[in-house]
């Protein structure tokens, strides 16, 4: 926490709920079309909490030794999947709690996991694999090792898989296990997102850039410049804009028209020190961006890449995640120090509706 | 939890056999009151069955730009990062590196990332060294010289399989490729944990107290004879020895006491560093000139010194008198022939003799030196020196560390520095402390003269 203090929501942030878990919260999401809203901590707890109250419905403890790493939900909000330290993949049912399935991938850490867009695979990694598995847990396909760990993956469709490593990202058809395509570029990838329509891929590097490749095209380009490493990344839902960290401030590309090379980025600046975490909202051109000062801003962007603050709020410390409502009606934060806020996001109806002060 | 505190990190290199796990075990067994972390490479000899352990793979990772200096270890980016969110389990971290590691990308892996810097700092390098075995290992390896170049602290293992003799010869060796190094010798890698964690090993000062001669000049020649002599000619034999060649400076009126030893050792530093001029056998050895003895040709080699009054003459020669066997004795002219027919050889011993602590003994690539001067620098002209310096040589220059005056700061600024990345920062006040530098390099084929002659233009 830097160069901030405290401060109430403005602008169409309004308050909700709040609440803790007990480590460090590394990942979020929410459930059963907003009914429930999932928190994982690094000591390897689960958290249910009731989406409008912030009640618990329930929790579960150091599901995985040595702790969690990542979870996904799956597509349809009833269950979810969660992978650790312990080489395992845990399936879970969302309203309940219920371990559905507990993979046991071997030695390693299984880091990174991902449902598929249609809910029938899951792909998740561990250290230089990636492995597929159907909903009921066979294992589908399993990728060769990969010349250093994979360091992030994304589906582009329901059957095609993208993986990212030192130096390469590589596309997978996991049905009838071939490799679609492979982009090299020496670097070591730290990230990675895929326009929706899966053509854009977008990679953070170790070196302080964002290198992104259109396949359709062949294209490459890099974007240098960044103070940091450009660990976060998101595209809207239209495939218009890509967000990116890096620094204090959001750096927003446009690829519209000839965009975004040769273009300068809209800038979002409000935050006082980097960038830990952005999220688009489901639906619409709304950009939350939520900063190590503890700090989270919602934006209102153009196509061109622009922005403006809609709202703001102070979550404490380290924002290392945030989640819009499935309706984008409310926003929520977890943060370093296991704190969990939840923002109603509207304008508001007893006054005036007012600009971000 | 306390975050306002950076984790402390030691890495541990070593050769394979060296006694990195022993060391390990001993580290993780004993009570100390530290919760340590440990990043064990995947060969991991022994099971460690204590603590927190992580295995990683060793991914170094070069950037685009190419520059081998920029390189990292993407796994522990990625490890480093996740127990970032674990803070509260554990307050030191160990990193065991393979015994085949570069220690360059380990080290830079914590200046080169932010989110690393912020939440780590490194504490030390500690390099186990089998003493049976390094000499050989130096010799294969670039791998080994740059463990020992990298290091903190060398941990000269397994002593016991050494005799004493080679031990001293090793451990010179090694202080000469790495000057800063605190060298301790161990059986079993039974060491004190002290000694290896929490070092700060950045502080120049706690260097300086352990080894307060460290910063003591070092001198090209390592004999000094002083011997009495009337007028007439003299013949210096040498038989064959550790070198083809050696060089030599010949001073007239050199006094033996060790005010006049000392004053003459700094005036042949400065002979020293001119160009040799190549002496055949049968040559007569100039005065206060730096000489090259040329000794390739078999059997006993004689050189001859002409002396032109009664007085006492200082021999400056780059090994001692004893390698080569070297002797002085008067050339017989036909008049004292008369006196002493039978060709008289009485060999004049010298009435003083010195040796000194010489520098490159091994001709290791991999060596250090400092830079020590009283005074101010010029912030910028250092910086520009220094940035030019280390993206030039930055491949060779493993380390650097040191503190400096700026002028008008009333703190001390350290540096420190490996391959091409270095930080500098404020540190303690200055007070009543006189000001000034301390550099230490530590690289391969250093150019000390040209790199103390450019720090000289930086001061003020």
């Amino acid at each position: 926490m830097s160069g901030i203090e405290a401060f109430t929501p403005k602008g169409m942030l309004h308050k909700g709920w709040s609440a803790q878990v007990e480590d460090y919260a590394i990942t979020c999401g929410w459930v059963l079309q907003g009914k429930a809203f999932l928190v994982g901590d690094s000591a390897g707890g689960i958290y249910s909490f009731e989406g409008k109250s912030g009640d618990v419905i329930w929790k579960k403890q150091e599901v995985h030794k040595g702790g969690l790493l990542a979870m996904s939900i799956h597509p349809d909000g009833k269950s979810f999947a969660t992978a650790g330290q312990d080489g395992r993949v845990m399936i879970w049912d969302s309203k309940e709690g219920e371990l559905i399935k507990d993979l046991d991938l071997g030695q390693g850490w299984a880091e990174h996991i991902q449902w598929s867009p249609d809910g029938k695979f899951l792909a998740v990694t561990l250290s230089r694999y990636v492995y597929v598995f159907c909903a009921n847990g066979q294992e589908q396909w399993r990728s060769d090792q990969h010349p250093s760990t994979a360091s992030a993956i994304a589906w582009s469709n329901s059957n095609e898989l993208a993986t990212a490593c030192y130096g390469r990202v590589t596309f997978f058809d996991v049905i009838s296990d071939k490799v679609n395509q492979k982009l090299e570029w020496q670097g070591s990838l730290v990230s990675m997102v895929l326009s929706p329509d899966g053509d854009i891929v977008a990679c953070g590097s170790q070196d302080n850039s964002v290198h992104f490749w259109r396949r359709s095209t062949a294209q490459d380009a890099e974007m240098t410049g960044y103070p940091g490493k450009p660990s976060q990344l998101a595209f809207d839902s239209t495939g218009t804009v890509l967000a990116t960290g890096g620094s204090d401030r959001v750096t927003v590309w446009s690829f519209q028209g000839d965009g975004p090379e040769g273009t300068a980025p809209g800038e979002l600046t409000l935050h006082t020190d980097s960038i830990s975490s952005l999220a688009f909202s489901n639906s619409g051109m709304l950009l939350a961006s939520g900063s190590r000062d503890g700090s989270v801003f919602a934006w209102f962007l153009q196509k061109n890449g622009q922005g403006d603050p809609v709202g703001g709020a102070f979550a404490g410390e380290l924002v290392s995640q945030i989640a819009w409502r499935p309706d984008d009606g409310a926003l929520a934060a977890v943060n370093a120090i296991g704190g969990i806020t939840i923002w109603e996001f509207k304008v508001r109806t007893k006054s005036a509706p007012q600009g971000f002060a | 939890m306390n975050t306002e505190q950076k984790v402390p990190v030691t890495i541990l290199t070593g050769f394979l056999g060296s006694g990195k796990t022993t060391l390990l075990n001993r580290i993780l067994s004993e009570e100390h009151g530290k919760r340590i972390a440990v990043i064990e490479n995947e060969y991991g000899e022994v099971g460690i069955d204590q603590g927190l352990v992580i295995n990683a793979d060793e991914e170094v990772f070069e950037m685009s730009n190419g520059c081998i200096c920029c390189t990292v270890r993407g796994d522990l980016i990625r490890v480093l990062g996740n127990l970032m969110k674990r803070r509260d389990k554990f307050d030191y971290v160990l990193v065991e590196t393979t015994g085949l590691a570069d220690p360059g990308p380990v080290a830079q892996t914590f200046f080169m990332d932010d989110e690393i810097r912020e939440e780590f700092s490194l504490d030390g390098i500690v390099t186990l060294v089998d003493a049976a075995h390094i000499e050989q290992q130096l010799g294969r390896s670039d791998e080994s010289a740059e463990q020992v170049a990298f290091a903190d602290v060398l941990v000269l293992n397994k002593t016991d399989l050494v005799s004493d003799e080679s031990l001293d010869n090793l451990e010179s060796r090694l202080r000469d490729m790495n000057r800063m190094a605190r060298v301790i010798r161990s059986k079993q890698a039974d060491v004190s944990i002290n000694t290896v964690l929490n070092l700060s090993a950045f502080d120049l000062d706690q260097v300086l107290q352990r080894r307060p001669t460290f910063l003591e000049p070092e001198y090209p020649f390592e004999w000094t004879g002083v011997f009495s002599l009337k007028e007439g000619r003299y013949e210096l034999t040498l038989e064959e020895g550790p070198d083809p060649t050696m060089s030599l400076v010949l001073l007239l009126d050199q006094d033996k006491d060790e005010t006049a030893l000392n004053n003459g050792a700094e005036s042949c530093v400065r002979l020293y560093a001119e160009q040799e001029q190549p002496m055949n056998p049968g040559d007569i050895v100039p005065v206060g000139r730096h000489v090259s003895l040329q000794l390739q040709s078999k059997g006993t080699k004689s050189f001859f010194i002409d002396i032109d009054k009664a007085r006492d003459i200082g021999l400056f020669t780059q090994h001692t008198a004893e390698e080569f066997n070297m002797k002085l004795t008067k050339v017989n002219t036909p008049s004292n022939d008369e006196l002493n027919n039978d060709r008289n050889i009485s060999i004049i011993p010298p009435i003083a003799e010195r040796t000194w602590v010489a520098e490159h003994e091994h001709d290791d690539e991999v060596g250090s030196f400092a830079i020590e001067r009283v005074g101010d620098v010029d912030p910028d002209k250092l910086n520009k020196w220094l940035s030019r310096l280390l993206s030039e040589k930055g491949v060779d220059i493993f380390r650097t560390k040191g503190f400096i005056s700026y002028a008008g700061e009333s703190r001390r600024i350290v540096f420190q520095g490996v391959h091409m990345l270095f930080t500098a920062q404020p540190d303690k006040e200055w007070g009543s402390e006189p000001r000034r530098n301390q550099l230490v390099f530590i690289g391969r084929n250093l150019d000390e003269e040209e790199m103390t002659k450019e720090f000289d233009k930086c001061l003020v």
